[in-house]
């Protein structure tokens, strides 16, 4: 005996089969598995929205970021600002539209960045062996000792703050679990005997690596990559609102944040701080729907 | 299980020399050297330059590199760390006062979000495919998404400055004597702090559970007529169980970095508000201490969750691995 | 209905709905198992014997229903049928275990690692008798000792990790007898055990059978097994009993086209190297895309039209029956 909703469930699945009504079906079974997940589908919108609308931002907005206007100081949201605008009379929705160039920015090039470095030692490292790969796992492993924030806050008080410093530092911080990621795989998947046939025919170590074996890894490094720059879109928030991040001459959403450290514009001024925050969350939260859709589709354990 | 552990401390050692090494390093790429750090700074005026340079001598600082990463070391391992810059009290001195606000709150977030977590992932793999799983986990994808930072500024928005139910912040108030006394003060930290993990657990409960749940004990529990209740919860859940507590010391790390800026949202006198004074004041010998210390707690809570989930696990137990 | 008829399955249908799909597992089946005897169920991967088995215990997945048919066990006060059961309501729950056990193919992973031995015996002990901690405990020893486990005060206080393959499914068996439940069910019991842990493990099966006249219902893939342990054989093919009847019956006078080919493709010891083995031809049909008619049609030599709507369940004689429209003693 089953519950009610499944049995109607049940009944519905057998009568279209019945009928022979076929499910339409999209080509590539990942991507079918991807678009099939309601939320991996609303969270690809949501990205695409706010990424175009921070690339397009000249077109959407007629205020200049960084143009101080002393006559238009902490007005409330209007159809003229629509976000309000701050103390020295700066437009918030373009500061928020001109910021997310440089948050995204910082966080997808820095999670693509680590990635690139981590992947690619770590997938030479997983298939050499020898003291290559025991000197890069131990230095991976000092590294990934640190909790992330106190790494980057230690390396920003001694190289100093800047957007490429910046970019550096996040690398130097997340390039150890991509590292880890790849260079796991490929020791599983050196054992397969595709590989070992590709060995026999005598091909570089270099293509087999790069060649052959990544692209067997894409799956699980594309569900990390965006879930790194998840959370280094949430770091450079972090820091940028603490004052230690961008420079605070360069618009991002963590920087126009760092306004609401100020009591009085907590309470008084919530469109300086209120809508920014909410847009990093909603980016965030879209940017995590993709990867959970992305672990799932990539994943053929959880059909269903 | 015993050399277990034992072992287990062993393995700590070079990843300790590494870590102090790596510090090191960068502490030799900050303007200064160790004896400006050794040194009270009203101190150091009084000292002639010859005096210094001999105490430089004494000291093995004009010697190579790896000679004065000896020395710096064997200070810190007898419990010297040196002087901050701008106060010039001894490092030491600073974290200890500061540590017990930022033990506490990471210990209350941690109950918090253990709790909680493990509560509402559970609840949610026995409710699968329900609206209320649904919701959970939605409303858990939320919490690993927006700033912690930013949940605990709308906090303190509604419920210290719009409703004035709690404090806008700080730990002690004047004339604060128990810890009931300054019970209201931890409750927004700890509950903002502990999203983010309480989100992570949940999510991570949810799938060990629904995991364990699949596993053909599990069906063979049911063949023996057990009730429900035991099978999810003294089957299901006891073997569930051991990988969250692994995953939560895992999730330490978001624990401590989450507790730094927190911290310095709700100016709660903690080593995390400490850390950010130093970094912005270019405190160098502070903000390289304060980084080793987070490590050596990092490392030792994961021997204890190492030795805890030993110790759930019959067979790590029993000696074998 | 015989007196010592302790289950009668009739007509019993069980769909899968995974992935938005209908799998008809079971379409159709019907036998019955009787007390102090053993009833072999053989088919190839996937036929549909452990959703069989599964489904007299109900213990299903969610994503399947019992759809028709009747699972009806003989129980002393009255029949009790089965299929009208909520999955894990109170009645259920009091027939697993207690009345009806069952013993799973891999005893690596069918017991918890986290509890002793004596822990998951007694829990069954517990929840269906009335014995008090020390009855249990001497009980589980007994059970321990009965189904040969060396040392068992020693061994009751172990985990399961502790155990061999072949210990393991003796704990499992001790599990599974501890109330003298009137039907066991062994889904594939020593496929995960080596050759002399099964023939042990079969040779305590058959004791159970003459000691307290169970009722055993044993699924295997091994012909040699059925030959030795079986009163009566099943053959299933997807999702049908196309065969059933004594183990004379089945073995030695086959009527399916499908039995033929499965018994011509297992070597028989003694007749040398010589003997001509022949694999099945063509290969099992999509679960999802399942032919109208015959199911053994698509591959079955002697195919003709007729057989593309399901044959009717005939009798041979008293005790055996086959579906198929052309068994080889003649037609229907
Ligand atoms: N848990 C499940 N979820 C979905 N489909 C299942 C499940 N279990 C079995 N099936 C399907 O039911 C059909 C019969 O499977 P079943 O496990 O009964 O085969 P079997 O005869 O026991 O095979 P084997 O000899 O390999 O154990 C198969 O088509 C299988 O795909
Ligand atoms: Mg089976």
């Amino acid at each position: 005996m089953v519950s009610k909703a499944l049995n109607k469930k049940f009944d519905r699945i057998k009568a279209r089969e019945e009928y022979g009504i076929e499910p339409k079906r999209v080509r590539s079974r990942a991507l079918r598995k991807l678009l099939s997940n309601r939320l991996a589908v609303v969270g690809l919108i949501i990205f695409s929205i706010i990424t175009l609308a921070s690339i397009f931002a000249p077109l959407l907005t007629q205020w200049d970021p960084g143009k101080i206007n002393l006559r238009a100081m902490l007005q409330p949201p209007s159809a003229e600002h629509w976000f309000g605008t701050d103390k020295t009379g700066r437009d918030v929705f373009a500061r928020v539209l001109y910021g997310g160039r440089v948050s995204i920015l910082v966080g997808l090039g820095s999670a693509l960045l680590s990635a690139i470095v981590g992947v690619s030692i770590g997938l030479y490292a997983g298939y050499r062996g020898g003291w290559f790969d025991t000197v890069t796992l131990r230095i991976s492993e000092l590294f990934m000792a640190f909790p992330q924030i106190i790494l980057v806050l230690m390396l920003v008080s001694i190289v100093g703050q800047s957007l490429f410093n910046l970019i550096i530092i996040f690398v130097v911080s997340g390039w150890g679990a991509m590292y880890r990621l790849a260079r796991a795989r490929m020791l599983s998947l050196r054992e397969e005997e595709y590989v070992q046939a590709l060995q026999s025919f005598g091909l570089s170590t270099a293509r087999i690596c790069y060649k052959h074996v990544l692209p067997n890894t894409l799956g699980p490094i594309m569900v990390n990559i965006t879930l790194t720059t998840a959370m280094f879109i949430l770091a450079e928030a972090g820091l940028s609102f603490l004052g230690l991040g961008v420079p605070l001459s360069i618009p991002t959403w963590g920087n126009i944040l760092n306004v609401a450290q100020d009591i009085r514009v907590l309470q008084n001024n919530w469109w300086m701080w209120l809508p920014v925050g909410a847009i990093i969350s909603l980016f965030v939260l879209s940017v995590n729907f993709i990867g959970d859709g992305l672990r799932d589709s990539a994943d053929p354990n959880l059909q269903g | 299980m015993l050399t277990y552990i034992i072992r287990r401390i062993l393995i700590l050692i070079p990843m300790l020399f590494g870590i102090s090494f790596l510090v090191y390093l960068g502490l030799e790429f900050t303007p200064g050297d160790a004896v400006s750090h050794m040194i009270p700074p009203d101190l150091a005026n009084q000292v002639s330059a010859e005096k210094l340079e001999a105490i430089r001598e004494s000291l093995g600082l004009n010697k190579s590199f790896l000679h004065r990463y000896w020395s710096w070391l064997s200070h810190a391992v007898r419990g010297d760390f040196g002087h901050s810059i701008s106060g010039g009290v001894s490092i030491s001195k600073i974290v200890l006062d500061r540590l017990p606000a930022t033990l506490e709150l990471s210990a209350a977030a941690l109950i918090i979000s253990t709790i909680l977590g493990i509560m509402l992932g559970t609840y949610s793999a026995l409710h699968k495919g329900t609206y209320t799983d649904s919701g959970l986990t939605a409303v858990g994808m939320l919490g690993v998404s927006i700033p912690e930072f930013f949940f605990g500024l709308v906090a303190i928005l509604i419920f210290a400055l719009k409703l004035g139910w709690l404090p806008v912040g700080g730990r002690l108030m004047p004339g604060m004597e128990s810890w009931i006394d300054h019970l209201p003060n931890i409750i927004l930290p700890a509950l903002v702090l502990s999203l983010m993990m309480t989100a992570g657990v949940m999510r991570y409960s949810r799938s060990s559970m629904l995991d364990a749940l699949n596993k053909e004990f599990v069906k063979t529990a049911r063949a023996k007529g057990m009730p429900e209740w035991r099978v999810n919860f003294l089957h299901g859940f006891r073997v569930a169980l051991t990988p969250v507590v692994v995953i939560i010391g895992f999730r330490l790390p978001t624990l401590i970095g989450g507790s730094v800026i927190i911290e310095e949202v709700f100016q709660w006198p903690g080593v995390g508000a400490e850390f950010i004074q130093a970094v912005r004041g270019q405190d160098y010998p502070l903000v390289m201490m304060i980084a080793l210390f987070s490590v050596f707690a990092m490392l030792m809570a994961s021997l204890i969750v190492d030795v805890l989930t030993a110790w759930i696990d019959p067979r790590v137990r029993l000696g074998e691995e | 209905m015989p007196s010592d008829t302790a289950l009668t399955v009739r007509n019993l249908k069980t769909y899968f709905y995974n992935n938005n799909r209908c799998n008809k597992a079971v379409n159709g089946v019907s036998f019955s198992i009787r007390r102090g005897k053993t009833l072999c169920i053989v088919g190839e991967s996937g036929c549909g014997k452990s959703v069989t088995a599964s489904s007299i215990m109900q213990l299903l997945p969610e994503l399947s229903r019992i759809e028709e048919g009747n699972i009806v066990y003989h129980a002393k006060t009255g029949d009790v049928h089965i299929e009208r059961l909520e999955r894990n309501s109170d009645e259920m729950r009091s027939l697993r275990g207690a009345e009806i056990a069952m013993i799973f193919q891999d005893p690596m992973t069918a017991l918890n690692p986290a509890y002793t031995i004596g822990f998951q015996i007694g829990e069954t002990l517990k929840y269906h008798t009335a014995m008090s901690a020390s009855e249990i405990r001497t009980r589980s020893l007994e059970l321990l000792r009965d189904m040969g486990i060396s040392l068992p005060e020693q061994r009751i206080d172990e985990y399961p990790h502790q155990y061999s393959g072949g210990m393991r499914q003796r704990a499992m068996i001790a599990m599974a007898m501890a109330c003298n439940p009137k039907i066991l069910i062994a889904d594939e019991p020593t496929t995960a055990l080596d050759v002399t842990i099964q023939a042990q493990i079969f040779e305590l099966m058959d004791n159970l059978k003459v000691e307290y006249k169970t009722a055993i219902m044993l699924i295997t893939h091994d012909m040699g097994v059925v030959a030795e342990l079986a009163d009566e054989v099943a053959v299933m093919y997807m999702g049908n009993i196309v065969e059933s009847g004594t183990v004379d019956d089945v073995l030695r006078r086959p009527q399916h086209p499908y039995t033929q080919a499965l018994l011509d493709s297992i070597p028989v010891l003694g007749r040398g190297k010589q003997q001509k083995i022949k694999a099945i031809s063509g290969s099992t049909p999509d679960a999802y895309d399942r032919p109208v008619g015959c199911q053994f049609a698509p591959r079955c030599e002697k195919a003709t039209i007729a057989c593309n709507e399901m044959p009717l369940d005939t009798s041979i004689t008293t005790s055996h029956t086959v579906r198929c429209w052309h068994p080889r003693d003649g037609a229907p």
